[in-house]
């Protein structure tokens, strides 16, 4: 209807009464009819857009719903890509075994309860049976260190999550303790997921933790010992006003957990920091509080890293760049370095960086954020997640649990009625050689269960030398090796070795000019199950050496349903320096320290053959281009009392 | 002109309208799960699967997700089934790995299916991720486990279908994470 139309109208004058109800006359009805003829055609041919969709739709689901061929193959090699779990490399081991006797499969396959029992470690913390995942709320108390786990004691996987906990005076040696906390209140009944302590000045222990709700929430709450003057801190009290924390604005209600340790902000007040995630950036946030019960979000986060995805058990500690003692975790000041830690969701891993902290902006900043937190330095590079740091008053140290899960099958776990280990604790400290990483090493206790020791000295390995190490009972050891090489040869070498990665490039068997050397450690006489740990030096078009620390599962069991992946990354070697390495064995778990623990990996290895008595060690060196001089000191290790 | 508004065509004006924006929600469903499902290692396993659910309708991703590890469910189900007749029916020198391919399947169906679902509603994703890993690990050894017995496997077609919906269903998982 147009202004026009509407003057025409009116000059009209139209007749009273017998007009007024009638339909417009036909300027009119033209405009009406044009859209209602639209409207119909918009209607028809949108159903008929629709009909084509849905035609082509179940076209291409007629079939028998197999991928075109086209499709599927590029995409299913990228999800493929094992991340926790995998499976052999096919070719090599099934020829292997069809050399073996028909009696040796029918023996050693599928698993029998001798291979199964063997796996339980020695001396690592593990419950007597079912699940356990993150390392919670570390702490010295009155003569005790108490460890609180993730726990379900239901079954061998995760779920119903509790909090186990245990007991000891020296980290190594355990007593299992009645749960500090399960899931009883409308705001945990869902889980009583990872938390962490925090020690007042006045000695009063304030635990936070991450609740599950009855809605599915992720809240945090606190907690703190029903009796602090009990040494054993039985007995554990949720506080009534729970929770304290609820997801903020913004932030997912299933992207809110893992409260760090708090620290002493400028102010006076308190701070606490949960790692979430705001599409694919993960991010710190942090709160304050004076009594832990209120608590004020601060606007800007302490750091944020995109395209790393949701940051789980955030870790925030100050390391002292001139002393070698740990500092408390409110420590600030000069001298010292603060390092950020998140384990990422994305890919199971944890990763750190060391930066400086910023207590008045609230803000950390990497050293170098090309490695920043996420995308540079792992803490481990082999099965170890949520790991978690706290400060030893007893003994001035800052030490670090973490979690190391099964890279065996589900069903594998259920037969054997559990699944887990906690790494030994590791002291950590700034690494003042080179200043851009940290150092991590077993704590001195566990030399405590070293019994029978072997010394090796100047082993002299050619290219292509195996010697077999007389240490006994293989299973549980302790192994210090030192290597040394003629630094002279690789300075003359011309060619350049590039693209070695631990990962991809064939392991222990893949020759270069220097390297792989090392060990060989749950190997059976015949090598058929190895697990070899070792050095790689590549040389680069810069002429600048590259080290390498890798372990290799590739062939450390003959099993199908174990991950036989090649973990490591590089190591630090300084001039002058030569070539180390420690591995803890013990059993079905190998931590292997590069450098002084400059490189760490953590290995899971389930050898059908290489067990009890038939674990053999061995030094190799499968260089074509240079001797190595070795140096081994390999102590058996005595069981740890864990009741 | 008020009373115009309540016209014939003013009434099928706002049905159209209506009948509109159901279609273009309809199709903006659909146009989310085909996106989802593109994502995937099997596009047409993952539509066809998802498509035959009626809870796919309003569903998100969590609910997409959990609709594949369902239909994880069912298949380990099926696949279980069609072992007992193989061991009852079949060449009695499979049926020691017919027996060990029940156990890890049964683990599938009942373990791995169940942490998928616990992790997905409780809001740890990543271990319903394991779990239908697991679930592809499972179905590999018990295939692996004919070749170690010196054995045709008869169940070649079927491992691989169980380990096609799995790897779906751990597609789908990762883009929660």
């Amino acid at each position: 209807m147009t202004t026009t139309d509407l003057e025409h109208a009116t000059s009209y004058s139209p007749l009273p009464d017998s007009d007024h109800h009638r339909p417009p006359p036909s300027q009119w009805r033209r405009p009406i009819t044009l859209l209602s003829g639209i409207f119909l055609f918009m209607l028809l041919f949108s159903s008929l857009i629709a009909l084509v969709i849905n035609q082509h739709g179940q076209q291409q689901i007629a079939g028998d719903g197999t991928p075109l061929s086209s499709n599927s193959a590029p995409a299913a090699k990228k999800v493929l890509e094992p991340i926790s779990r995998g499976v052999s490399q096919g070719v090599s081991e099934k020829s292997n075994f069809q050399l073996s006797s028909a009696a040796a499969v029918v023996e050693t396959y599928p698993w029998t309860n001798a291979m199964l029992s063997w796996q339980r470690t020695g001396f690592h913390f593990q419950p007597p049976k079912n699940w356990m995942n993150d390392p919670n709320g570390p702490l010295y108390h009155m003569g005790w260190y108490h460890l609180f786990y993730q726990y379900n004691p239901d079954a061998a996987v995760w779920g119903n999550i509790t909090w186990g906990h245990a007991i000891s005076t020296d980290l190594i040696n355990w007593y299992h303790l009645p749960f500090a906390m399960v899931p009883d209140q409308w705001y945990d009944i869902k889980g009583v997921w990872t938390g962490s302590a925090t020690i007042l000045p006045d000695g009063q222990i304030v635990m936070m933790y991450t609740g599950d709700t009855n809605e599915e929430v992720q809240v945090q709450n606190l907690a703190y010992p029903a009796n602090l003057s009990d040494p054993l801190l039985l007995d554990w009290v949720k506080y009534s006003g729970n929770p304290v924390l609820t997801p903020p604005p913004g932030i997912g209600s299933k992207d809110f957990r893992d409260p760090t340790t708090a620290w002493v902000g400028p102010n006076g007040k308190w701070r606490v920091a949960l790692g979430t995630k705001v599409n694919k950036t993960g991010i710190t946030l942090v709160y304050e509080t004076t009594d832990f019960t209120s608590y004020e979000l601060l606007d800007e986060v302490l750091h944020a890293v995109p395209g790393t995805g949701m940051w789980e058990c955030v870790d925030f500690y100050p390391v002292s760049t001139t002393e070698s003692n740990g500092l408390d975790t409110s420590v600030n000041g000069p001298g010292i370095k603060h390092v950020l830690k998140s384990s990422l969701d994305d890919n199971k891993h944890d990763y750190y960086a060391l930066g400086t902290y910023d207590p008045i902006s609230n803000k950390w900043t990497p050293d170098n954020p090309d490695l920043d937190v996420g995308i540079g330095l792992r803490v481990d590079y082999g099965k170890y997640y949520a790991s978690k740091s706290f400060y030893d008053q007893n003994k001035q140290r800052r030490l670090l649990l973490g979690w190391t899960g099964e890279t065996d099958s589900e069903a594998a776990d259920i037969l054997k009625g559990w699944a887990s280990l906690q790494t030994i604790p590791r002291e950590v400290v700034f690494d003042k050689k080179t200043g851009k990483n940290i150092l991590q090493w077993p704590i001195k206790e566990v030399e405590k269960l070293r019994s029978k020791s072997t010394v090796y000295k100047k082993v002299l390995l050619e290219p292509g030398s195996l010697v077999p190490l007389d240490i006994g009972a293989a299973t549980q050891l302790d192994i210090i090796a030192t290597f040394d090489i003629d630094s002279t040869v690789l300075e003359a070498a011309l060619e350049a070795d590039v693209g070695y990665n631990c990962t991809t490039s064939g392991g222990s068997s893949s020759r270069g000019a220097f390297g792989p050397f090392g060990l060989v450690v749950l190997a059976d006489e015949s090598r058929t199950e190895q697990t070899p740990v070792y050095f790689y030096i590549a040389k680069g078009t810069d002429g600048v050496a590259s080290t390498y620390f890798c372990a290799d599962q590739s062939k450390s069991s003959t099993a199908s349903d174990v991950v036989k992946l090649i973990y490591g990354s590089t190591v630090p070697v300084l001039d002058g320096e030569n070539f180390s390495m420690r591995l803890l064995v013990d059993h079905s778990i190998v931590e292997s320290f590069g450098q002084g623990g400059r490189t760490v990996i953590t290995s899971r290895v389930y050898p059908t053959k290489a067990i009890y008595s038939a674990a053999k060690v061995f030094l190799f060196n499968n260089a074509t281009g240079i001797t190595v001089t070795a140096n081994v000191n390999a102590w058996n290790m005595d069981s740890a009392n864990i009741k | 002109m008020a009373m115009k508004l309540w016209s014939p065509f003013t009434i099928v004006f706002l049905v159209l309208i209506f009948q509109e924006s159901l279609l273009f929600s309809a199709m903006a469903d659909r146009k989310f799960i085909e996106s989802v499902c593109r994502s995937t290692p099997s596009t047409n396993l993952c539509l066809k699967t998802v498509l035959a659910d009626p809870k796919s309708k309003d569903a998100d991703l969590t609910g997409l997700a959990l609709i594949i590890v369902y239909a994880v469910k069912d298949k380990g189900n099926k696949i279980i089934h069609q072992i007992k007749t193989l061991e009852k029916h079949g060449r009695p020198e499979l049926r020691p790995v017919l027996k060990y391919c029940e156990r890890v399947y049964n683990t599938a169906v009942t373990v791995d299916v169940k942490l998928a679902v616990d992790a997905l509603t409780l809001g740890n994703v990543k271990f319903g991720e394991n779990g239908m890993a697991d679930v592809v690990v499972e179905s590999r050894s018990c295939e692996d486990t004919f070749d170690q017995y010196a054995l045709k496997s008869p169940m070649t077609e079927i491992n691989k279908g169980m380990e096609d919906i799995a790897n779906v269903a751990r597609a789908i998982i990762r883009m929660l994470l």
